[in-house]
């Protein structure tokens, strides 16, 4: 019996020290500087920190599940509007719509079918599942992060203007100009006391015309504005976010990341 | 307040009626008695399903106490000589603990599946179907039909099922089952070949190689699968070959299996080729051995470690896991097990530095 343990013990320590150092490696085990490492609502942020080193134990190659290869350079394909195999209604990415994507379900533990990904093993935090969701509903976009997307400036009206009946705002790049909807671009007055959370507020109705494309610069129409505070708002986000061509929203709040609304105040005077 | 014997039976008879068994393989059973996989599998590789002999075998060899019944009440699984059923539900209370993170718990119903054989002609002809039944919807896992000559030596079946390669082990996500993909959560569709005797047990199937996704190309997959069983010992080896638009996956590997006195002893070591990984071939290595310690009847320890070379032209990068687990089945139908499984990888990774605990009750019939 001594024997069978002692043999048992040597098997596993044989083992033990086996285990790499990671000496140049990034957090997926590859030499460094094949992957980024910070987790951004990008498509290859969202590669390299989670498909890449969670997923492609499983999902890679010739061997993943279900053919659904979540290594890089096949994933984008066969999730952003492919349809499930265990579920066919719904597709495993919708773009715009991270609810009903099957991605965010299998990662919840909220699909219908099978377990919870990943398979047996620890869920994803919160925070991670929540910049996917992100992703998602930023139109699951297939580019490289941040730096290309498309910022806004308000031209005019400037500051403390005597009259104002239209409203000039210029983007630093293209725009998808079909997803000038209505509700995408709103105009508020403060309601004369210069605050917008009074509950005093007026909307005021605005028709979007395109005076230029590349870059593009927005004219946007108005009746005459009386002497208040005015808040422009373009959306960046959901439920419909301005964005350029490739899908990608525009940095609307300019913290070079792309999403978040655009925002601006000017006030309008009284001609004397 | 301190239950009698007969109140703890009836409790772990309860329990067992709401635990989970699962579809999986315990090689070490067939080493340590010197059996052959399809001596108490309907699979003849293993897994899923007993029949009426490992049923038998299951009730009395395997639990530490027996209750006792009259022998027409013994369950067999077969309903008539045309129809058998079996059934498993596993329940999981774990434990992670992930470095800079905050540890997990949770109480987890694995799954429940289902099983069906339909044998039009007995011994001859069958339809089998492995159904798994929670959580979520219904998926079918397995589902072939299978004749087999007269004289039993040759098997051809068609359909869906688990793939002839290594061990068939009760955990999906050893190295040697993970990153091979082949295990009981990647079924595929195609046809299989079998050949059985005394001391043979080989299997060669042709499957479409997307693990029951939707076939993409014209390439198919091969995996072969040989086994030679002694009393004491046995040895295999296996091929795997996946041929796809992008490129091959190779997987070879050899496993064997050897009892010294009350230890079953398993090992598995497989070499992967892979170019559908990236613009360049990877080639890695997995590998596992494992030690089942029949410490009384019904009580068994299992050590096991396990080793994976994710790229042999990376160094620094491998992994290691560990296992130690205790397997108590009390009665039959019921195995409570629980262990803990420690990973070690390179430190960069939290997810491959960290610690699993957990604690299953196990039913199956």
């Amino acid at each position: 019996m001594p024997t069978q343990r002692f043999w048992m013990l040597c098997a596993a320590c044989a083992l033990s020290a086996c285990a790499g150092n990671g000496e140049g490696l990034d957090a997926n085990g590859r030499p460094e500087g094949e992957g980024s490492d910070t987790l951004e609502p990008s498509f290859e942020s969202i590669q390299d920190n989670v498909f890449t080193p969670v997923c492609t134990g499983c999902h890679a190659g010739a061997a993943a599940p279900l053919g659904l290869r979540l290594d890089e350079g096949a994933s984008y394909a066969l999730l952003v509007n492919a349809p499930s195999v265990e579920v066919p209604a719904l597709r495993r990415v919708q773009p715009g719509n991270p609810d009903a994507s099957y991605l965010i379900q299998k990662l919840e533990g909220t699909a219908a079918v099978g377990g919870r990904m990943p398979l047996n093993a620890p869920a994803l935090p919160p925070a991670t599942i929540a910049v996917i969701r992100q992703w998602i509903a930023n139109g699951a976009p297939n580019i490289a992060v941040s730096s290309q997307a498309t910022k806004l400036s308000l031209v005019a009206p400037a500051d403390g203007s005597l009259k104002a009946e239209s409203i000039v705002v210029a983007a630093d790049g293209s725009v998808d100009l079909s997803l000038l909807q209505a509700g995408v671009v709103t105009l508020r007055a403060s309601g004369g006391d210069g605050n917008f959370e009074s509950g005093n507020e007026i909307n005021i109705a605005v028709a979007v015309a395109v005076r230029s494309t590349q870059p593009a610069v927005l004219v946007i129409e108005t009746q005459p504005l009386a002497r208040d505070s005015y808040e422009l708002r373009i959306n960046g986000g959901e439920p419909v976010a301005l964005a350029d061509h490739g899908g990608v929203p525009v940095d609307g709040d300019g913290d070079g990341m792309p999403g978040g609304d655009f925002v601006a105040h000017f006030t309008v005077e009284e001609a004397r | 307040m301190i239950l009698s014997r007969k109140s703890w039976t009836a409790a772990a008879i309860v329990a067992g009626i709401f635990v989970a068994t699962v579809a999986h393989a315990e090689p070490y059973f067939a080493v340590r008695q010197g059996m052959k996989c399809n001596s108490c599998h309907f699979n003849p590789a293993g897994g899923g399903m007993r029949n009426a002999f490992g049923n038998g075998w299951a009730q009395t060899a395997l639990p530490a106490r027996r209750i006792e019944m009259p022998a027409t009440d013994n369950w067999t699984g077969e309903v008539n000589r045309f129809i058998a059923l079996g059934g498993n539900l596993r329940a999981n209370a774990t434990y992670n603990d992930i470095p800079n993170q905050d540890a997990q718990s949770e109480f987890d119903l694995e799954e429940l599946r289902a099983y069906l054989a339909i044998t039009a002609v007995p011994d001859r002809l069958a339809v089998y179907i492995d159904q798994r039944l929670a959580p979520g919807g219904s998926t079918n896992l397995e589902a072939f039909a299978r004749y087999m000559t007269k004289d039993q030596r040759w098997n051809f079946q068609a359909g869906q099922f688990y793939l002839p390669y290594g061990l068939r082990l009760e955990d999906d996500s050893a190295f040697v089952r993970q990153v091979t993909g082949i295990s009981f959560a990647t079924p595929d569709r195609g046809v299989q070949v079998g050949f059985e005797s005394a001391a043979w047990s080989a299997q060669l199937a042709v499957t479409n190689g997307t693990a029951s996704g939707p076939e993409a190309d014209e390439g198919k997959q091969a995996s072969l699968r040989g086994e030679f069983i002694q009393n004491i010992w046995r040895f295999g080896a296996g091929f795997n070959l996946n041929d796809t638009d992008v490129g091959d996956r190779q997987m070879q590997g050899v496993f064997a299996g050897v009892r010294t006195g009350p230890v079953a002893w398993l090992a598995e070591a497989d070499y992967i080729e892979d170019e559908t990984l990236g613009s360049m071939e990877r080639t890695q290595w997995v590998g596992l051995i494992e030690a089942n310690w029949l410490v009384t009847q019904g009580n068994n320890l299992k050590l096991t470690a396990e080793f994976f070379e994710p790229d042999n032209d990376v160094d620094e990068d491998e992994q290691t896991r560990y296992s130690l687990l205790w397997e108590y089945i009390p009665i039959q139908f019921v195995q409570l097990r629980a262990g803990a499984r420690i990973y070690d990888g390179i430190p960069q990774n939290d997810l491959q530095n960290r610690k699993l605990y957990f604690v299953q009750v196990h039913g199956f019939f």
